[in-house]
Parts: structure tokens; sequence; C-alpha cells
């Protein structure tokens, strides 16, 4: 960690919490999101949503609504040139075989789940849509269906699909497991459950349309990955260059705008009418149709020997998909090879599955599939230090896993692992314990440490392009495809070309996010954009200061090794300055080029053969430690968090303020996940289709949380940084839930731990 | 039918239709994107607009009742071109991060810093329980507030 | 939401003959907090909406020894006027807990009782007070006691042509008082709420006290056999345990998706005691 700390000094962008260029637009509301955008002649659709979980379409007829005055067009399946949506799911699960995840972009014959859209409306007005779809008419004849996993794979459960209900299955087997346990000196079973989530972000899904001067569909809307472009031309049955797809600045994305949202649908209306569509769905959509974080059933069995060391974990994990496959299978594989924690676990077994309900269909959200067993694997190695009188710091420092160390599908950890050290630290930074305001009132304290992939998996051959270049007056511009979520993604990207070019961050421009004009980054998805086109700028500006540098050695004499790029010139080691703008007309006029398109590569692999556990699936991993401290109401068993503590190793902090915005924001959706939020369906209809019921928390429901930034200087991305959006969600629910049971005894496996939960656990209900 | 209003600082008469919304006069007929649209219900607070002075959910209010009162969107908060010291404390504080909720949080802030001008942190927490926000986790942005008072008082 | 006529009367009687012409086909808007939402959802779909905002009705009065509150009056004015915190300070106190700052910007008295949400905070205090509604229809004027007006979630004894204009209220500046809830969430509904209010006498017995609930039933619930195990006795922790303890045993909540009957039970004991001893405390320093 020396030569991180040298490296670091050495740096004079990077690594300082220098303010967004984008939060100065958003405090004066210039930001032009998704929604905020019209145009002449715009048309506004709605979507017919399916009031049935399952259900055969009998009849649907269009007629009366296409006839209302100012009604545009009304289209439903048969009006769609290719009605499927699909996503090929690369590698071979284990039971299944090769997948590919497809549904219909309108219903046809069958509605899954509820909310499944049926038909789209666009008309001259947003309440003449509504009116339209109230007037298409549909009969329906309702279809039994399955409500849990437990169900959907029961024999004789009616299929959601043509197929039987699993839609995948992971397996890994290293070490004797049962031998192992039978020689353990404690042996801790537990099952825990998890609940469907929604990723709530405050901006719903949402887009306008339009067919552009030079024909190419142009679709502007709030979108995670702009590479769906292709998906719209497939549905549209147009080239894949006449669709161009342009991403806003998100108003939130955690996952729920991975997948395609209102992209096909307004290409669909816009090519139907010609005229601009706007799309934007009500809360109440959002909260019924979009995929969901899905609810897990996890059993444990951890075995550890005497000094608190596990030998052994036997897991079952059992997730519901909904009623389609979405990024399910890809979401339970990490789930699959997390399951034992970051811990070295010497025989694990694991037997993950994932079923198709009539439930509303899950997949990505912030955390995928690493999230959920977290809540089980911390709360057991919990019980296990609890049954051997060991603290939580202590026997996660004995198991933690090091560099060198192999997980359990066979992956070799090639850098540092800081859990120790951020166990430590989280806890310490709780500060002295609060004590208990009342005689009802019990405090406790718990830990809960995490580990998730950052970058895709390596046999998706991973890559981004950034484009840079200076232009005359010595302004910088970059041009990379990456969509920003509000994280601070376009102003890493400037940070890392200022480091680079030694440009000040006021004279760069930065374009993301326009699958035409910027070159393609990949998706801002699998805490990967930071990793990837941080990497692609740097590796982009590196190659174009070469270039450069060589222009200006041989206008100042000397060596190009000898030269640096700082406020705006170069600078030679006696102190020499040229301005950047005098090397740049040099460069124009012997003709080098003051721009450059570069490509990174992430190292890529093979799929591995899980049951052998022989190889990589992620290219690195980002750990985590959080301490809460939470004090118990034992008459009604209302939990209030006093104190809240997360430590994450993220190699380097390129924007320290930002890092820490991710840490408390994935933090307190932790808190929500762990204490209030949960769809509720029952038989399949969603309950929590408001933000009234589908609770989020607010400023009051949370304390601060205490970000506690560490740098091992040891990480994929540029600078050696490791990614981070994702990670800080993981631990909360297991460290509220070791809290609790520090200050009470009771032990709480379901989620969200609400009062009620919390006052059965008591035994006050009884 | 016609809504009569003061819309930051200036009196306006525009028409509307009788079930048209505060929001969407501002949102539509006005093109005023600075106010949000989140739920339509009232609960998560990006549509806040202060209405004489008190922080008012738009979406829930009918155009066609404002009878001549005061709308104040986050652009009235403009000083001579240049930011609002609260606007500069969340940039410097990391307050923002979307910011789909931040034009709401400085509007329903200002409101409540009029009745209570030196408020501890738990006090700027409750004040802020109507205005959700899923990025940031408050912590930053309860240090965005603070910092703005501090300055007032002239300690920063 | 869907179309629909707007009306803006200037006085009483113009806002009655529009309830009398259109009955049922409309929909009196006061503070807008509930009413907006419906029709957005297109739950509701009134021909016509009576905006009474512009009616004299927000006044808030004390008159022989009794309060009056307008219908109109606002959420806020409850938690900021100084007659309410010196003759009623209950009212004070619940309307702090009700929805978010913007709700209480707008939200009015008579709306929330109309409303009639059987976990609202508002009911459950009038029906505590045992308050008065004054409640006008094109053809006369009525009063209607609190503890009669609420029939069900969301329904009311109001008939579709009448008005609530204000709600009467003795008022309590002897008596202790404390609101307690629990809610899912901070600022949320909540799913169990006790509204409690003591008077002592001079020699420390509780002279009168009067208790109700939200949240466990589906309209706020008068616990009078709090009121009789109180009366004249001293309040020790004991005397008021056993006091919500009969209060709680007494209900019979339903559960919902969220929340279960027995839960709702279990805190409606809990926080009935708890708001019982704040409120004596109070009355202790009052007297």
């Amino acid at each position: 960690m020396t030569d991180a700390v040298a490296t670091r000094d050495a740096l004079r962008i990077v690594g300082q919490p220098v303010v967004r260029h984008d939060a100065r637009d958003k405090v004066v509301a210039a930001t032009a999101y998704a929604a905020d955008w019209a145009l002449p002649g715009m048309l506004h659709a709605a979507v017919l949503r399916s009031p049935y979980p399952s259900a055969r379409i009998v009849r649907l007829e269009t007629k009366r609504a296409t006839a209302m005055a100012g009604v545009a067009v009304v289209l439903t399946a048969k009006d769609v040139p290719r009605n499927t949506l699909a996503t090929d799911v690369p590698g071979q699960t284990t039971a299944v075989g090769p997948l590919r995840a497809t549904l219909h972009v309108l219903a046809e014959d069958r509605v899954r789940h509820q909310g499944e859209p049926v038909a789209l409306v666009a008309a001259e007005t947003l309440e003449l849509a509504r009116d339209a779809v109230e007037a298409i008419e549909v009969e329906y004849e309702v279809t039994p269906g399955v409500f849990t996993p437990e169900a959907a794979l029961a024999p004789g459960a009616p299929p959601v699909h043509g197929t039987g209900n699993l839609l995948a299955q992971w397996r890994i087997a290293r070490g004797d497991v049962a031998k192992a346990l039978a020689g353990a000196n404690v042996v801790v079973e537990g099952e825990y459950t998890t609940q469907l989530v929604d990723a709530a972000y405050l901006e719903p899904e949402s887009g306008v349309a339009w067919i552009d001067s030079d024909g190419v569909i142009t679709i502007r809307l709030s979108t995670q990955v702009i590479e769906h472009f292709r998906d719209v031309a497939e549905v549209l049955q147009v080239p894949q260059n006449r669709v161009r797809v342009i991403g806003t600045y998100l108003g939130g994305g955690f996952g729920g705008k991975e997948d395609v949202t209102v992209e096909a649908y307004l290409g669909l209306l816009t090519l139907k009418t010609g005229r601009p569509v706007k799309m934007v769905w009500t809360r109440q959509e959002s909260l019924l149709s979009r995929a969901k974080r899905h609810p897990y059933r996890l059993r444990y069995r951890t075995g550890a020997n005497a000094h608190g060391e596990i030998v052994a974990q036997q897991i079952e994990l059992l997730a519901d998909a909904g009623a389609y496959a979405y990024l399910s299978a890809l979401v339970l594989l990490y789930s699959t090879v997390t399951a034992a924690g970051p811990y070295r676990v010497p025989a694990v077994e694991v037997d993950a599955r994932v079923a198709y309900t009539n439930n509303p269909p899950t997949s990505a959200m912030r955390g995928f599939g690493a999230m959920q067993t977290v809540f089980a694997y911390e709360s057991q190695l919990d019980r296990v230090a609890r049954a051997l009188g060991m603290d939580p710091v202590a026997v996660r420092r004995v198991n933690a896993l090091r560099r060198g160390d192999t997980l359990p599908v066979g992956q070799v950890i090639e850098t540092h692992v800081a859990i120790p050290e951020l166990c430590e630290r989280a806890w310490a930074a709780l500060g002295p314990p609060t004590a208990a305001r009342a005689p009802h009132i019990k405090v406790g304290r718990g830990l809960a440490c995490n580990f998730q992939p950052y970058g895709r998996i390596v046999w998706l051959h991973d890559w981004a392009s950034a484009w840079v270049g200076f232009e005359m007056d010595g302004s910088l511009v970059i041009r990379c495809g990456c969509p920003d979520v509000g994280g601070g993604q376009a102003s890493s990207l400037c940070q890392i070309a200022a480091e680079v070019l030694g440009v000040t961050l006021t004279r760069i421009s930065v374009h993301v996010s326009d699958s035409a004009l910027t070159p393609l980054a990949g998706t801002t998805t699998a805490s990967r954009q930071l990793y990837m086109s941080g990497n692609a700028v740097l590796k982009t500006a590196r190659e174009l200061r070469a270039g450069l540098l060589g222009v200006a050695a041989a206008m100042l004499g000397g060596d190009a090794d000898d030269l640096d790029m700082d406020e705006d010139r170069v600078v030679t080691r006696d102190g020499r300055t040229l301005a950047i703008a005098g090397l740049l007309a040099e460069c124009a006029r012997v003709g080098v080029p003051r721009s450059h398109l570069g490509v990174y590569h992430a190292p890529a692999g093979e799929p591995v053969d899980l049951a052998t556990g022989s190889g990589k699936v992620f290219p690195d991993y980002t750990f985590g430690a959080h301490a809460a401290e939470v004090e118990v109401d034992t008459e009604t068993g209302l939990v209030r968090v006093l104190g809240y503590a997360a430590a994450h190793d993220v190699g380097r902090a390129i924007n320290p303020q930002s890092v820490e915005g991710q840490i408390q924001g994935g933090a307190v959706q932790g808190l929500g996940y762990g204490l209030m939020e949960e769809v509720v369906v029952e038989n399949g209809i969603n309950l929590t289709t408001s933000f009234a019921t589908y609770l989020i928390p607010t400023a009051a429901d949370v304390p601060d949380v205490r970000a506690v930034v560490v740098e091992s200087g040891e990480g994929l991305g540029p600078f050696n940084a490791r990614g981070i959006g994702e990670p800080p969600i993981g631990p909360p629910a297991a460290a509220i839930a070791n809290a609790i049971e520090a200050a009470t005894g009771a032990r709480i496996t379901r989620l969200p731990i609400t009062a009620e939960r919390v006052a059965r656990a008591l035994g006050l209900l009884d | 039918m016609i809504a009569r209003l003061v819309l930051n600082g200036r009196p306006r008469e525009v028409e509307v239709r009788p079930n048209q919304t505060l929001l969407e006069l501002l949102r539509d007929t006005l093109g005023i994107f600075d106010v949000k649209e989140g739920c339509d219900e009232g609960v998560c607070g990006v549509c806040t607009v202060l209405l004489d002075g008190r922080p008012v959910s738009s979406c829930l209010v009918l155009a066609a009742g404002l009878r001549g009162r005061a709308v104040v969107t986050l652009r009235g908060l403009e000083r001579n071109g240049g930011l609002h010291p609260l606007q500069e404390a969340f940039v410097r504080h990391g307050a923002v991060q979307c910011g789909f909720c931040t034009p709401g949080m400085l509007l329903t802030t200002l409101a409540f810093l009029e009745r209570e001008p030196r408020p501890d942190r738990e006090a700027i927490r409750a004040a802020l329980e109507g205005n959700l926000c899923r990025c940031t986790g408050y912590t930053k942005i309860v240090d965005a507030v603070e910092a703005y008072v501090r300055g007032e008082l002239g300690h920063d | 939401m869907h179309p629909f006529e707007y009306a803006a009367p200037e006085t009483l009687d113009q806002a009655l003959g529009l309830l009398g012409e259109h009955g049922d086909e409309a929909k009196v808007l006061a503070g807008g907090q509930s009413l907006i939402p419906i029709l957005h959802y297109r739950l509701a779909r009134p021909r016509v909406v009576i905006d009474i905002n512009g009616l004299l009705l927000g006044d808030i009065v004390v008159e022989n020894g009794r309060l009056g509150v307008g219908a109109l009056v606002r959420y806020h004015q409850l938690e900021e006027s100084d007659v309410i915190a010196r003759r009623c300070p209950v009212l004070g106190e619940a309307a702090r807990l009700i929805g978010n700052v913007r709700v209480r910007t707008l939200g009015t008295v008579g709306g929330s009782l109309v409303h009639a949400d059987p976990a609202a905070e508002l009911p459950a205090v009038m029906t505590a007070l045992d308050a008065r509604l004054a409640v006008a229809s094109p053809s006369g004027r009525r009063t209607v006691a609190a503890r009669e007006f609420f029939t069900g979630p969301l329904t009311t004894m109001l008939t579709a042509d009448e008005i609530v204009t204000g709600v009467e209220m003795d008022a309590v500046s002897s008596y202790g008082w404390a609101v307690e809830e629990l809610s899912r969430r901070a600022g949320d509904f909540a799913v169990v709420a006790v509204v409690a209010l003591v008077s002592l006498d001079r020699r420390g017995r509780v002279d009168d006290a009067r208790v109700a609930f939200g949240g466990v039933a589906d309209r706020p619930v008068w616990a009078r056999a709090v009121e009789d195990a109180l009366r004249g006795r001293e309040p020790t922790a004991d005397v008021l345990a056993h006091a919500a303890q009969t209060a709680r045993d007494a209900l019979e909540p339903p559960s919902d998706a969220f929340v279960s009957g027995a839960y709702r039970r279990h805190v409606a004991g809990v926080l009935c005691r708890r708001a019982l001893a704040r409120a004596v405390a109070r009355a202790l320093g009052r007297t």
C-alpha cells in the first residue's frame, strides 16, 4: 500500500473532492430530464395493462378507442413488426441449459402478470390517451396462476410458459461438506427470507421519440443502457443504424432502467404516426409493472471449528423470477458465487434455483443477487460467533479471504482484501456506545461485511470506448457512451482526463450517452462504469497525450518523457512552458491528430464449469463492512437506527465526495430494504402501487451515515479504483439484524424487519 | 377558464382546464420544468412549490383555484443571475446526485428556515421528512443545510 | 383526472345551492390533499368539483368556554395558533403528526373529518374531545357529535348535499394531553394512534379522562372504559396500566396487508398507557 500512497501524492485532480459540473446544473434545474422535453406536434402515449396476473385474452377490440377524436393510433401485438424482446444469457446453467430470455412487447394470447402491457395509445393529450386506454375492450379468461416459487416447482403446477417453471439452476460443490459439518464444533442452521422490492427512483420511466430530419428514429429517454437501440430496431424491423438512443441524465436508475422500459413503445408509436411521442409512466405504473428485486428463500448450514473458522457451508437458494426471465439467470449466478461470503470456506455446496411465477417480474437492481445472500451469510456468521463467545470483529478477522485464496466457484482473489481493517474501522466509527434512554429501550450494535463484483462477467468480453479531443483554444471535449445515473459518472471522466492532460476542469465539456454520437461504452450497471469508461478515457487520454508530447518535444527540444502537462500548458523539467494552444496550432501544422478514439478491453475469460469450480467469473470484487447501532423498543418492537458507519475499500477514490455519496446513499437504500420496503403481492396482485404504500426511507427515518473510505491502491479501474456503485447496499439489513440480536437476543430472519416482526420475535404477541 | 397567480413575482393569467393541476399548468402550459413530477399524490416532494411562502405539492393543487396567490418555483430563487447561497451549499457539500429531488428540497428548506432559522440536524431532518431522496441517503443534504445556516450566522 | 366542471362559490349559500343541484355528482374541494389523488387515479369521477376555499370558514374562535374551529382551518394553523396552544393544545400536537409539511399547508380540519380515514389523527382527537360538527345543507343546519359522525372507513353520516362548516368543542385548558402513535415510517399514516386527555382534581385524582384510538377499527374508537376506570382514582403507574389494558382488551382491530390485528391491539395497549402517563404528567404540571 506504500506505492499507492506515493501514487496518490503525485495526483493533482484525481483524488480531489471537486465540484461536479452536473451539480451546478441540477441546483438551478437546468438539467433537462427525459420528461422535461417537448416537441411541436408531440403526441402523448399511454399503456393498457393487464389487471390479472394470469389470464387468456379472449377478445381485444380497439375500434372504439381508435375512433375517438384526438386519438392518433392504438396498437396491439399484431401491429408490432417483431413482437419479441430477447436477451441471450451467456454461459450454461446447471440444469436448464442455454437460455434466451424473451418477452413480448405487447401481450398476445396470454398475460402472465398484473400490469403486463396489452395495448398502446398515442393521442393529442395525455388525458385523451388515458380515456382511449379505458375505451379499449378486453375480455380476459382468468387462468390458474402460481404465486410462490415453491408452488411453481411443485408437481402439476400450471406452467407460466410452455416449459416447466424452473428458469435456471446453478450448483457449486467444493470440498466434502458432509464430513466437514460432521467434524465441526458448532453447526448453525438458518432459513432466511428476503422480500420483493422496487428501485423506486424518483424519476419515473420516461422519454420522447421522434423521427429526425435524416429519418433516424430518435428516442431520448431515461436509461442505463443506450445499447437497447438495437433491441428497438429488432422490434421495429429496421436496420440497427436507423435507431438512435439519446440517454438523458437520469433521475435515478439503481438497475430498474437497465432493461427496456419505454423505448420500444416510443419507437413503435413514432414510427406508426410519424409524429413525436412522449411517454411518462405514472408512479402507479412504475410500481406495478417495472421489474424488481428478486425475493429469496435462503437455507444455510454453517459449521465452524473452536477458533470460529468456518469449515463448511451448505446453501440452498430459491428465488422468484416473476413472470418473465429478464436477467434472472445472471442474478442467480451472482448469488451463487457470493453465497459463502467474503470468507475462506474449504467446503461449500450451493444449490440455487429460480422459478417462474405469476408475480411481478424481477431483474436487475443495485446489488444484483449479491445482496440477498449477505443477509443470510452475515446472520449465520454472527450466530457462529455468538455460539462461540467471539466478538463480531474477531470472527470476521479469522475468516476473511486473503489475496491468493480461492472462492468456492474456483476464482482466485487477485487483489487485496481489506475486510479486517474495514471491520475495525467501521466498528470504531460508531464511537462511544449510546445509553438506553428508557427502561423499555435496549441498545445494541451489529456488524456485517460483504463483497460485490464490479465489472461484467469475464466471458462477456466487456469493452468500453471513448473519444477525447482538444479544440483549437485548448478546451477539451470528451465523448463517451456512458449513461450518467446521478452517481457522478460523467464528472469522474472529466477528472481522469484532466489528470492526464493537465486541463483545467472548467475547460472540459463531456458528452455522454448518445448511441449515434458518442463511442459506445456499455451499460451503467454492474458497478462497471468508472471501471470501464474510466479506463477507456484514461487509456485514450494517455494515448492522445503521447502524440501531443511528441510534437511538444520537437518544439521544446529534449525527450517527450521529460515533459508534463499541467494547468493547460506543457511543462519541462527545467521549468520552461508551452501554452496548450501553441502546441495545438503546431499539431495542426504538422498533421498530428488533436483527438483520439480509444477502446479499453476488460480482462476476459472462458465460461467456468461451476461443478468443478475451475475459473474466473468476475474481474474483481469490492469489499465492505458496515456497523450499526440500534435501539429497540421492547414494548412495541420498533427499531430506530441510532448510528451507522459504512467502510469500503474503493482502491482509489477518484472523487472522495462522490464516493462518500455512493456509500451513504447505498447504505440508506439498504436500510430501507432492511427496515421497511416491501412490494406486497397477494395472489399476484400488487398492493403497493403508490408511494403512500411502498415506503422508502425519509430523512427522519435514518441517521447520518459515516462513510469510511479506505484506499488500498488496488483495483482494476483507473488509478486502481474499484467499483462502488452497488457494494454499499449489501450489508445494512444484516447489520441491523445483528444489532437487534445484540440488543435483545431476538434473531430476525425475515425482511423487512418491521416492528411487528420484532414484536413477535420478542414474544410480545404470544 | 382563467387561472390567476403571481408566478415568481410576476402576475399571470393563464387559460386552464378545470381539471388541470398547478403542476400541469407549470410544466405543460408554461414549460417551467424546474418543477418535477414524481408520484401525483403529494408523497414524494419533487413537485414542491411555495404557495404564499409555504410548501405545497403542486400536483395536489387545482390551477383554477389559485385566486391570485403567489407561487414560487426554483427559478424564483435566482439572485442577479447567480446561485442562491443554499444552492451553493448543496453544490459544495455534494448534496446533489441525480438531482431530481433537488428543486423540492431547496424550496422546502428555505420555507422551513424562514420559520426556524437555527435548526439542529435533527430538526433539519424532521423538516425534510416529506421530500424523498433515493440517492444521497440525506447525510450530505443535511450537511449542506447546516453549512448554509452556519454561513448565515457568520461562522462559515 | 377525468374532466369535470369547476365551481368556486363565494358564499355558503351559493355552495349549498350547487350541492343541492348536483348532489352526489359533485365533490367538495377543501384542502384537496385526499381528493386530488383520488381524482388523479380516477377513483372518483365527479361531474362538478365545488371549491369551497373562497368561503369564510377559516376562523378559530373561543366563545363561552367553547372552542370553534372553522372547516377551512389548515393543519399548520392548528400547529401555530396561540389560541389552540392555550385552549386545546392536543390539537396542535395531533396536527404536527399529520402527513408531511405540504399536507399541513393545505389540509383542512373539515377535510380530514369528512374524509374519515380510520387511522387519521383529527377524527380520533375530535372523538376524544366529544366535539360537535356543524353541518349545513340547502334545507338547514344541524350539529352532529363526532362520536356518531364516523360510520365506517371513509364514510360518515354526511348526506350528499351537506357540508361540514366547522367543529366545536370544550376548551380543555386544564387538561393534560398526549397523542401517541406508531407508524411504518416517519410522517406516514398511523398504524395505531392514541389521544389522551386527563384532568386532575385538587387531591391529584383523576377528575376527567378522555381517550380515543385511531387505526384500530373501521372508524375512530372512543375508549369509554378507560375513562370509567380512571375517574376518581389516583393515577399511579399501575392504575394507568390497568386502564390501558382494559381499553386494549375491548379492541378487535382488523388485519391488513401490512399489519396484523393482533399487533395493532398490542400496540394500542402500550401506546394508551404511555399517552395516559404523559397526559397525567402534563396535568400535574398544569395544576
